[in-house]
């Protein structure tokens, strides 16, 4: 009895201990092997290198304009074989493991918000030395490139483009109230007020439709004077600065009820609650534009840039960037893709479409989105834009941040108590990862 | 005399080792070496990304945990998941078990049918059950019609958790089912006779025969219950996309464990946590065993 009692315990350990190992293994195994959607399996001619490329998974529409850039430079450089990857799911911990295991890509996306953590551990490729005059450094915006700096001033990704935030609004809903687009936060608060529309208790439309997370809320951390880190990179959100701008998200939620999210309504993303007519408003970037327009073609909506809080301009700026594995093989040709992308031929193709802003000056000017009725707001936020950056912690930061914020936003529990608990988390978290 | 003895005893070991190798090599390479690796990593600070580094910190990961909110909170959540489920997801598949057992029209076509949710892969069950506990959702809408109050099932911490306990009560029951109708045939329809004899009605023969009868299965099933919850994982990783949200309330011992391993990248200390997980689990075991064998003694 006894040894049984033993068998059965040892094999349960080992049960538990298999069990829990291949959870997170399979997992991880069944993502790292890329759906390739797009692919092209032909192995290489002779004389051709192959480079692959990794990046994760986009509209159909935005997928066929890469493709058609990628063959364009294939038709112009023979001796290179684009090979290209998508990651449908998880892509940062796919990416992390793939180079780990040294099976990465040459050549993948980065966003802005997690290139600081990937320089500190020096897996990617310092670009500097292969810069030519022709690339013309100086073409791109100033701070789409330090995004990817290194803090000795190394360059280690180019941005491929980037998307700043701007109030949608539907036409026909202020119309109908006969007001006009807001272009400061309390007239942003009274136009809600005549734009929710209720039955009985429950809310049919909400005047704003929000996101609860740290991604699209940071501005607000800075509208007051706040700030997300300090000059260690630890959080240092929990102060009434901070709360100031966010107490006006979250009361307008909890005491107004005139704003909700997305998931209050049924939708998945504020796109979507904003194309079922579920909000009047909403603050999205530029890849809700052609969403909503090839989803929703009865919705008849306008841009303006986010309204003025405390008097100050603020929106946020995502930025991603291509970036070379340090460990690739094929590191001139990669080069040469990568170029390609990020010069002005290829960033004009890709972004002609509008899926997101170019991050060069020259192919801006030359798209004249700034002109654009829809685009044209976002071009604008793009001069105050506060990036979505914040040094080597900010996953980390972000987890906690946008965990207790729920709690606040669901009125769980209090504003102040809400940061002050996650920002005690998060610095303990990373210092404990340090 | 002795050395004939020996020699052939060596040729039948070496031909049983040989005949067993496959299995010693497999087992070997893919449950006792990942467990030793386990166990050595979680003494160590690992590094992977970058220059790959090995640094022997003691007890350091270990006490790490005693300071790690999240930690509690995930411990607490499985507790909390473990303690509704199990006890629900048994009684309801000994009660499926019981019915189904019974001298019903149609039989096996119930048998099936209630069979059918465990078939289903799991990560299409949480997509479909993400449709239905939609704010505009089936869950929502029945909840309306029958005048109860409705909830947002995806985005309320206060809810999430217990939208999960549903799905996976519901998607677990059956499977526990079919081993308590085994059970239950196995158990003589001669004692239940006697009790008829004896005048019992049937929550008598219920309670006072059936139950008792399937105790070794009743362990069974319990152990294996909380072994499959205290290891959920892929209904909360879809739930949440990963993050163990909102507020933390759909945060699972290994949802954390992964979210150390593979967001953070720190190995050392989510194998650490691994082992606590196992600790914790088999601790539960020999309570259960304990409680289980004095009964039986009484």
């Amino acid at each position: 009895m006894k040894k049984s009692a033993s068998v059965t315990l040892g094999s349960m350990l080992a049960l538990s201990l298999v069990v829990s190992g291949c959870g997170n293994g399979s997992k991880n195994g069944e993502s790292a092997s890329p759906s390739a959607g797009a692919s092209e399996s032909a192995s290489p001619a002779k004389g051709q290198v192959e480079v692959t490329l990794a990046g994760w998974g986009s509209s159909p529409d935005e997928q066929q304009l890469l493709q058609q850039v990628l063959d364009e430079f294939q038709t112009k450089n023979p001796d290179v074989k684009v090979k290209y990857e998508v990651i449908a799911d998880q892509y940062m911990d796919v990416i992390k493991t793939r180079l780990i295991g040294n099976e990465a890509p040459d050549l993948f996306y980065l966003d802005a918000f997690e290139a600081p953590a990937l320089i500190e551990k020096d897996v990617l490729e310092p670009l500097d030395g292969y810069v030519t005059p022709e690339f013309d450094l100086g073409d791109f915006e100033a701070p789409t490139v330090n995004a990817f700096k290194s803090a000795d001033g190394k360059i280690y990704g180019f941005p491929k483009d980037t998307s700043t935030l701007a109030l949608f609004y539907n036409k026909k809903m202020f119309a109908d109230a006969g007001i006009e687009p807001p272009t400061t936060w309390d007239e942003l608060l009274t136009a809600s007020e005549k734009l929710t529309k209720k039955n009985g208790n429950k809310v049919e439309v909400y005047g704003l439709g929000q996101a609860p997370e740290l991604a699209r809320q940071m501005f607000m951390i800075q509208a007051f004077g706040g700030q997300l880190t300090d000059d260690q990179g630890m959080a240092a959100f929990a102060t009434p600065e901070a709360e100031k701008g966010l107490s006006l998200v979250i009361d307008q939620h909890t005491k107004a009820k005139t704003a909700g999210q997305p998931s209050d309504v049924g939708a998945g993303w504020g796109g979507e609650m904003f194309g079922q007519q579920k909000a009047a408003m909403v603050i999205e970037g530029n890849w809700a534009i052609p969403y909503i327009q090839s989803n929703f073609p009865d919705v008849d909506f306008g841009t303006v840039e986010v309204p003025t809080v405390n008097d100050k301009k603020g929106t946020m700026a995502f930025t991603v960037a291509y970036v070379m594995n340090k460990n690739s093989k094929q590191k001139e040709a990669a080069w040469k893709l990568l170029s390609y992308l990020t010069g002005k031929e290829g960033m004009k193709t890709w972004t002609s479409k509008g899926f997101a802003l170019p991050t060069r000056k020259s192919v801006a000017a030359e798209l004249g989105f700034d002109k654009d009725p829809l685009r044209g707001a976002l071009v604008a936020g793009s001069s105050y834009a506060t990036s979505w950056q914040a040094g080597a912690a900010l996953p980390t930061i972000m987890n906690n941040f946008n965990n207790q914020f729920v709690a606040a936003y669901t009125g769980g529990s209090s504003l102040t108590d809400a940061m002050k608990k996650a920002q005690e988390t998060a610095n303990k978290e990373i210092k404990a990862g340090q | 005399m002795a050395k004939t003895f020996t020699k052939s005893k060596l040729r039948d070991m070496a031909s049983g080792y040989t005949f067993m190798s496959p299995v010693i090599i497999i087992l070997g390479c893919f449950l006792l070496l990942p467990i030793a690796y386990a166990i050595f990593l979680s003494f160590h600070k690992v590094n992977l990304l970058g220059t790959v580094s090995y640094k022997f910190t003691g007890t350091a990961n270990f006490e790490r945990m005693l300071d790690d909110p999240r930690l509690w909170i995930a411990l607490r959540n499985t507790a909390k998941y473990a303690l509704i489920v199990v006890p629900s997801q048994t009684i309801l598949a000994l009660l499926l078990a019981s019915i189904l057992n019974m001298k019903l029209r149609y039989r096996n076509f119930f048998r099936i049918a209630f069979y059918l949710p465990t078939v289903t892969s799991s990560a299409v069950l949480v997509l479909i059950f993400m449709w239905i506990y939609n704010s505009n959702g089936l869950l929502n809408y029945l909840l309306e019609l029958v005048g109860l109050p409705t909830y947002n099932w995806l985005g309320d911490p206060s809810v999430a958790l217990l939208g999960i306990m549903i799905m996976n009560v519901w998607s677990t029951a059956p499977l526990f089912m079919v081993i308590y109708l085994a059970a239950l045939q196995d158990i003589p329809e001669n004692l239940y006779e006697a009790a008829d004899i004896d005048g019992a009605n049937a929550w008598h023969k219920f309670w006072r025969i059936t139950v008792p009868q399937l105790k070794p299965v009743t362990f069974y099933v319990i152990v294996m219950g909380i072994i499959g919850t205290f290891q959920l994982f892929d209904q909360s990783y879809i739930f949440s996309a990963g993050s163990g949200g909102p507020n933390n309330a759909t945060l699972t011992m290994v949802l954390l464990i992964y979210q150390y391993a593979f967001k953070n990248l720190d190995m050392g200390y989510a194998s650490a946590l691994a082992f606590l997980l196992a600790v914790v689990i088999m601790l539960i075991t020999v309570v259960q065993r304990l409680i289980f064998r004095e009964e039986r003694l009484n």
